[in-house]
């Protein structure tokens, strides 16, 4: 599959591949750092980011890894992913679909620097 | 662990309705991400919020999983039913019948008992028999004083019923009308939808030239018009005013359409009906006591039989009542075979799958989720039975509409009851439930064990084969019946009645309240009418009487002897015109028919039949002779006529004197014109009543029929119930069949293994296929001894059904127990198909 095929992306998913796009995270890191990134406006609740997880590794664009940082620190049953080269590539593939949307908007409307 | 604050209990709790899959994944991280959450929320409202956002997810997220993981089971499913057909036909079978038969049964029991009566508090009113005990009636007052006296009714209405002729309106026309006392509807609790019920003291004469007119009626001949109120109708003849209109479905009592108060003259004042409502605070059987009590205490001595008080619930639902609870209970019997059928042919597919599911099992679906994907195929399979059931419970209540008592008319058998598709959809969730919780628990077991052949326990084995085994036994019954309920209605319908059915058209008319009455015309009218009808080409013969052969209802006549000595039973009456004897076709044993000249002159003769001759001395003997009412001469004997069945029991008639005379003033309550036609009777009908109605459109002319239509009008009850054993029969037989291949592929799937090494020893497939028919005949035996025995007994009970009906012969059984043992053996080499494709070295190999 191109990865053009799955653009748009869904906020949701667009956001846990920025996150594992820094490396590897389990779960509830993707979480809070998704909640940060956005100053709060999109909170994933377990259900619907677990959800979306398990579309996402359906689809190849991250996997389970067996790694853990430290054993001592974390629970058993936390899960960690990372991103694919897939998923590398969708993520990417959705930068350069929003980019050309902003020069589009900026073209049209004008963009300040600082809204 | 052990001390879990409750939020993460709940959170668990909820956790659980996740599906198997996403559970068995995410289960884990999810509740921990939830610790961490709960760590961090201190606080009731940082608590809350937390809840408030899990909730709002959990909604969100739940059905999205669900339905990701049914619709992935589905198409699996489907691949499945694909791959075996047959299998798949036959689980849908055998349950499309058992929901299918039950929604139809459940309409009809619904409509005859179920659904609630269009009357305030139904379950409190109470019918008192009028053959038994009539209220004091002289006066309206005597009857107002002791009903409002009562001690545990409190209040009571008087209904008479009957025929009348309508008029006032576009089209003349017959009615069923209701005369009651003033307080009829306020006992019922029914209140007219338009315009008011009776008013206290209108059932006095001269108050009550008022009506009330049926919904059904008010629609069809004054088209809804709310004008209605204040207009005239006239009732044989006298004008009453409409003061209201009866709710829809408003039919009480037996299918009336109009109702005017009664007046208490005295006069003909026979037919009453009671209707009562009890006291608050007052059971059934204190009513009954106090009721007894006063019936002795106000009639003493005048009851052979007790009076009785019934809730008139039972009444309405009559005799149709025990035969349809009995169909309940074989429809419900039916669901349950069908149910442990499907459960059989799905331990066989499961047990079959065992490769399959453990190569998912080990690839790492869980439990629960193999256990999800099993469930998903019962409920998907019950789902398009469900509605293959619905089609069929369409065709029975199709069959039972025809059927229809006439207590309950105005209701029909509507399938789209709410209730009634309640009842479909509950049956085939609990049945697949029922059959979709086995294999499941079994699925779970291969899973378990991890092992092909360690499923299967004795005991297991014996249950299913003790159930295939009774449903044999009950398909022997079933079946048996249905041959002897067969026979019994073949024999019913082909009973030599003393008359002709074929070629016989039959036309009633009501002279009531017409000119012709009024000026005591009836007879000219008659012959005018026979003189046109006997004009047209096609007809034979023609004669009208007041009483119909199967119509007659009860004994009429009295006691009538010859020449001064009584006969033995009373003779039976039947006012005729000319020619009747042989219009009907009846057999003339001596003498001549009655003719033109005996009707008009007024002779006092008339033809007996022949009963009453044999007491005599034979037919030769009592021709010319006198047949006397005590010593006074009423009829000449001009002929003698085998006699005519008059009731629908031909039992019934067989012993009663008959006696025929000419009618000179005709018309009385209704008469029927008899019409002997060349060519198919029901093509002639239209000519027939249209030149009947020609002699005088005043004269409401009704119920053109043929007389075969009015046999099978008749006997429709005993139809229905042959058709419902005939079916029920052939249902049971093709569950039994269902039963038999689902237990015997099973048996082939359990015992691969061993049939692999007997092959490797150099057994023939042919000789392993007849070792499993031994053992499924075995099976079918086992189930034969007591089927046959269970045939005879069921006699007794088929002989309240159907009249004539007997109980089931030896011969028929063994033919019955021969049949099944033949399409047993069928379906168990059909089962075993696959024996004599099986590759020893792939069975071997996978050991």
């Amino acid at each position: 599959m191109s990865p053009t095929d799955l653009t748009p992306l869904s906020p949701a998913f667009f956001h846990i591949l920025l996150s594992l796009g820094a490396g590897e995270r389990h779960g509830y890191a993707i979480k809070r750092e998704i909640a940060a990134r956005t100053e709060g406006k999109l909170k994933l609740g377990p259900g619907v980011l677990y959800g979306s997880i398990n579309k996402m590794v359906e689809l190849g664009l991250i996997e389970e890894t067996d790694a853990r940082p430290d054993p001592h620190l974390d629970d058993q049953r936390r899960r960690y992913y990372r991103i694919t080269t897939y998923g590398r590539k969708v993520a990417r593939a959705e930068g350069a679909r929003m980019r050309d949307l902003v020069q589009l908007a900026a073209a049209t409307f004008g963009v300040r620097r600082h809204a | 662990m052990r001390d879990a604050p409750f939020s993460l209990k709940l959170y668990r709790w909820l956790l659980r309705f996740y599906p198997a899959d996403f559970r068995a994944n995410y289960a884990g991280p999810m509740e921990q991400e939830f610790r961490d959450e709960l760590a961090q929320s201190t606080g009731p409202w940082a608590l809350t919020a937390l809840w408030g956002q899990l909730l709002a997810d959990l909604a969100i997220s739940i059905p999205v999983q669900l339905s990701r993981e049914a619709s992935q089971d589905v198409r699996h499913t489907l691949r499945l039913w694909a791959s075996r057909p047959w299998h798949t036909v036959f689980a849908i079978a055998a349950l499309a019948i058992g929901i299918g038969a039950n929604t139809g049964v459940f309409s009809v029991v619904n409509a005859l008992l179920l659904r609630s009566l269009p009357f305030r508090d139904p379950g409190r009113l109470a019918a008192l028999n009028h053959a038994e005990y009539i209220p004091p009636h002289g006066s309206a007052k005597q009857f107002h004083d002791w009903r409002q006296q009562s001690t545990y009714f409190s209040d009571v209405a008087l209904t008479e019923e009957f025929d009348v002729n309508l008029g006032g309106v576009r089209d003349p026309a017959r009615a069923h009308l209701a005369q009651t006392s003033w307080n009829f509807f306020s006992t019922l609790g029914t209140q007219p939808v338009l315009g008011r019920a009776f008013m206290p003291e209108e059932d006095t004469p001269g108050r009550n030239a008022i009506a009330i007119v049926g919904y059904g009626l008010w629609q069809q001949l004054f088209a809804g018009d709310r004008r209605v109120l204040g207009a005239t109708i006239r009732i044989d003849g006298d004008p009453l005013t409409i003061v209201g209109v009866a709710p829809p479905g408003f039919d009480y009592p037996g299918g009336a359409v109009i109702w005017k108060p009664a007046k208490f003259d005295g006069e003909g004042n026979n037919g009453w009906d009671t209707v009562a409502r009890l006291k608050p605070g007052i059971t059934w059987p204190q009513a009954r006591e106090a009721f007894y009590a006063e019936a002795d205490r106000l009639f003493p001595n005048r009851y052979t039989k007790r009076p009785r008080v019934t809730p008139l619930r039972d009444g309405l639902a009559g005799p149709a009542r025990n035969g349809s609870l009995m169909l309940m209970a074989g429809v419900l019997l039916v669901l349950l075979m069908a149910c442990t059928n499907v459960a059989n042919l799905l331990m066989a597919r499961t047990a079959d799958r065992a490769a399959e599911l453990s190569v998912r099992s080990a690839l790492g679906a869980s439990r629960a989720r193999l256990a999800q994907q099993l469930l998903t195929e019962c409920l998907l399979l019950s789902f398009v039975a469900a509605i293959a059931g619905l089609v069929l419970a369409y065709w029975t209540t199709a069959i039972a509409v025809k059927v229809q008592p006439p207590p309950l008319a105005a209701q029909s058998y509507s399938i789209l009851d709410g209730r009634v598709l309640g009842f479909a959809a509950l049956a085939s969730i609990l049945s697949s439930l029922l059959f979709g919780v086995l294999p499941s628990l079994y699925a779970g077991r291969i899973h378990t064990f991890g092992t092909r052949d360690s499923g299967q326990t004795r005991g297991s084995r014996l249950v299913r084969e003790t159930l295939v085994a009774a449903q044999v036994m009950l398909t022997i019954i079933l079946f048996t019946a249905s041959v002897s309920v067969g026979r019994a209605f073949v024999k019913l319908m082909g009973t030599d009645r003393g008359f002709d059915v074929q070629g016989l058209v039959t036309v009633n008319v009501s002279l009531g309240g017409t000119t012709q009455q009024l000026t005591h015309r009836e007879l000219p009218y008659f012959e005018e009418a026979l003189a046109r009808v006997r004009r047209l080409p096609f007809v034979r013969s023609a004669s009208a009487t007041e009483f119909l052969p199967l119509y007659a209802t009860g004994f009429l006549g009295g006691p009538a002897g010859l020449d001064g000595r009584p006969a033995k039973r009373g003779a039976m009456v039947v006012p005729v015109l000319s020619e009747y004897l042989q219009t009907m076709g009846g057999r003339m044993l001596g003498g001549r028919d009655l003719t033109d000249a005996d009707v008009h002159s007024g002779a006092r003769v008339a033809v007996v039949n022949e009963h009453f001759a044999r007491e005599f001395g034979g037919p030769a003997e009592v021709l010319g002779r006198q047949v006397t009412q005590g010593n006074t001469p009423l009829y000449k004997i001009v002929g003698v006529v085998q006699g005519m069945d008059y009731e629908t029991d031909p039992s019934a008639t067989a012993d009663r004197n008959q006696i025929f005379f000419p009618s000179h003033a005709p018309g009385g309550f209704f008469s029927t014109f008899v019409v002997r036609v060349n060519g198919r009777a029901e093509d002639r009908l239209a000519i027939v009543r249209d030149t009947i109605r020609s002699v005088d459109p005043q004269v409401p002319v009704f119920g053109a029929k043929t007389m075969a239509e009015r046999l099978d009008d008749t006997f429709a009850r005993p139809k229905f119930y042959r058709t419902a054993v005939l079916l029920f029969a052939a249902f049971a037989l093709l569950l039994a069949v269902i039963g038999i291949y689902g237990i015997v592929s099973y048996a082939v799937v359990q015992r691969t293994h061993e049939m692999g090494i007997r092959m490797a020893l150099g057994t023939t497939p042919v000789r392993l296929r007849g070792i499993l028919l031994r053992q499924g005949l075995l099976t079918v035996a086992a189930g034969a001894i007591p089927g046959v025995a269970g045939a005879m007994l069921s006699g007794r009970f088929l002989e309240s059904l159907i009249t004539g009906a007997k109980s089931v012969d030896l011969a028929t059984s063994t033919l019955s127990v021969l049949f099944i043992a033949l399409v047993a053996s069928a379906s168990i080499w059909a089962a075993t198909r696959r024996i004599a494709g099986l590759d020893i070295m792939t069975i071997l190999r996978t050991e």
